[in-house]
């Protein structure tokens, strides 16, 4: 393969990269993914109201009532 | 005894839900249902490539040593069983169980059931395949003779085509999620997704030659370290340390800043591999500055997972999953700072060609992705097979043989190298003498990973317990202790 397709076939894939990059930048302003209020609650997204904030989740392992182990 | 009816007790306490809350257990439920046979399979597949690795690994690391051992058997010469223990151990152990830790992570981020499961399955079926065929065709001798791209072009070709199945059901997933708001760690994993696939399509076209073609070896073999590995780790990290200890990220805006300082200066760090090569100055310069620069986001995670884990560093006596993931948490700090200073030219023209360079790479591989990957394993497989670790005696020897093992490993072959680089360096030495001064360093090498081995051993038996749901039933967490959990020491 001479140089010339070499040169055109690298930057044709930089070309779709660095489109692929901003639009996945230009797709996260618009769906407001760096807004103060996203940015400010997004740490808890992991978190909800079974496995809540201020428990160690290595504690969910318990026994359910009937007496059987239960994982979950 | 007593303290295990204690524990057992607010155990049970705290078994108490509301409808709310076991409409969301039910929910999670279904989710992780969702993924448990594609995840068993990857992280199956994977633990049998660790253990095949590390054996491969060991032999070639004896053979610094012995050069005669097994010497008369072609295909455990040292320059086939050396990349057989790289490939298996990076294609075959960390890319399969890093792909099943991002398909349980993107359904629970997703709050979304796994979409195309049967893609998974294919995925996982050609990425074995090829693993199989490529590690068949190093043992006979056919090697693409690149490091990082030794596996002939049709096996390299099977684990492509795995890895866009397994993007698409990611993607898929991505699509139907039911949180408006990506997590760190989903950018980390959406990103890997992209940047993988060109990594990889750019290095195989196969329209490099000469110093062009060692540029773009060390483009690639730096970056699938970038691009796939470092992802899959730093992914682990931010969902682990803060759902373990139960509490958010310590600064969220840090973890973004992070990642995006990441996503600009990593993919530039591969051509510092070349420094005093024949390449032009300016390449190799660029390369180093932004070395350097990833002080930035190396620093902007690091301080992120201390300030999280601050004031609930006892957690550690008792999680197996947090001592894990801390540890490789640290080891990501420790080599990247390293990474840095080592692609300066002046540190660069002692550490290169050396021993150096190896540790530095499994404090990489091992230290950091590996250990987070087991911590990840630890956690996730209760929670798909429903069924408690049985044994932490072995999680505590699997931690200890690894940590010890990879320390020994890292802080002998740094020693051991920078001795024999000063030595290459010194004219008026025979090269000889520098090769006969890092033979005690070498059988400490051997002897972390005999540690290494023995941990993963340790780690698989206990993992087919667990698919097959073996061993004695535990009603409490398989913690390394028991802990009292009062009002006074819950962490909060």
């Amino acid at each position: 393969m001479s140089l010339p397709v070499a040169v055109i076939i690298i930057i044709s894939i930089i070309v779709v990269a660095g489109a692929l990059a901003l639009a996945a930048f230009v797709w996260a302003v618009r769906t407001k993914q760096f807004s103060i209020k996203q940015l400010n609650e997004g740490a808890k997204v992991i978190f909800d109201d079974e496995e809540p904030i201020g428990t160690p989740q290595d504690l969910i392992f318990k026994e359910s009532t009937n007496g059987s182990p239960n994982h979950h | 005894m007593a303290a295990q009816t204690t524990t057992k007790e607010q155990f049970i306490s705290f078994a108490s839900h509301t409808a709310e809350e076991v409409s969301e257990k039910q929910q999670r439920v279904e989710i992780d249902d969702s993924v448990t046979s594609p995840v068993v399979l990857y992280f199956l597949t994977g633990i049998g490539w660790l253990v095949f690795g590390s054996v491969a690994g060991l032999i070639a690391a004896v053979k610094f040593n012995l050069p005669d051992w097994l010497g008369g058997t072609p295909f455990l010469t040292f320059g086939r069983i050396r990349p057989v223990h790289l490939n298996a151990v990076v294609y075959g152990w960390a890319s399969l169980a890093g792909a099943g830790m991002i398909v349980w992570m993107t359904s629970r981020l997703c709050r979304a059931k796994i979409e195309k499961t049967w893609a998974l399955y294919v995925s996982a079926v050609l990425w074995n395949i090829g693993v199989a065929f490529g590690i068949v065709s190093l043992f006979f001798g056919y090697n693409q003779g690149m490091e990082w791209l030794e596996f002939p072009k049709p096996a390299g070709g099977l684990i492509a085509l795995g890895f866009l199945f397994f993007a698409y059901s990611i993607a898929q997933t991505f699509r139907k999620r039911q949180v408006e708001h990506v997590y760190v760690s989903l950018w980390y994993i959406l990103a890997s997704l992209i940047w993988f696939p060109l990594l990889y399509v750019v290095a195989n076209l196969g329209i490099y030659h000469g110093v062009t073609e060692a540029a773009m070896n060390w483009w690639f073999g730096h970056n699938v370290l970038t691009v796939w590995f470092t992802p899959i780790g730093l992914a682990g990290a931010y969902y682990f340390i803060p759902k373990v200890i139960g509490r958010p990220i310590y600064s969220y805006y840090l973890g973004l800043l992070g990642f995006w300082a990441f996503a600009l200066f990593y993919n530039w760090n591969g051509i510092h591999h070349l420094v005093g090569g024949p390449l032009p100055t300016w390449m190799v310069t660029v390369s180093i500055v932004a070395s350097v620069m990833m002080f930035v986001p190396v620093m902007a995670v690091a301080v992120n997972h201390h300030l999280t884990t601050i004031g609930h560093f006892r957690m550690l006596k008792f999680s197996p999953t947090l001592r894990f993931v801390v540890f490789g948490s640290m080891s990501y700090t420790a080599v990247s700072f390293q990474g840095s200073i080592e692609s300066l030219r002046s540190f660069s023209e002692v550490a290169h060609f050396t021993h150096y360079t190896i540790g530095h790479a499994h404090l990489g591989v091992y230290g950091f992705v590996s250990m987070i990957l087991f911590g990840a394993i630890y956690y996730i497989m209760p929670r798909i097979a429903k069924w408690e670790w049985p044994y932490p005696k072995l999680i505590k020897l699997h931690f200890w043989m690894s940590a010890v093992g990879i320390a020994l490993y890292v802080v002998a072959l740094s020693m051991g190298g920078w001795i024999q680089g000063t030595m290459m360096n010194d004219p008026s030495l025979p090269f000889i003498a520098s090769v006969n001064a890092t033979k005690p360093y070498l059988w400490v090498r051997s002897l972390g990973g005999t540690m290494m081995l023995l941990g993963h051993l340790a780690f698989a038996y206990q993992f087919l317990l667990i698919i097959y749901r073996s061993g004695p039933t535990r009603y409490v967490p398989a913690w390394f202790e028991l802990r009292q959990t009062t009002e006074e020491n819950r962490p909060v």
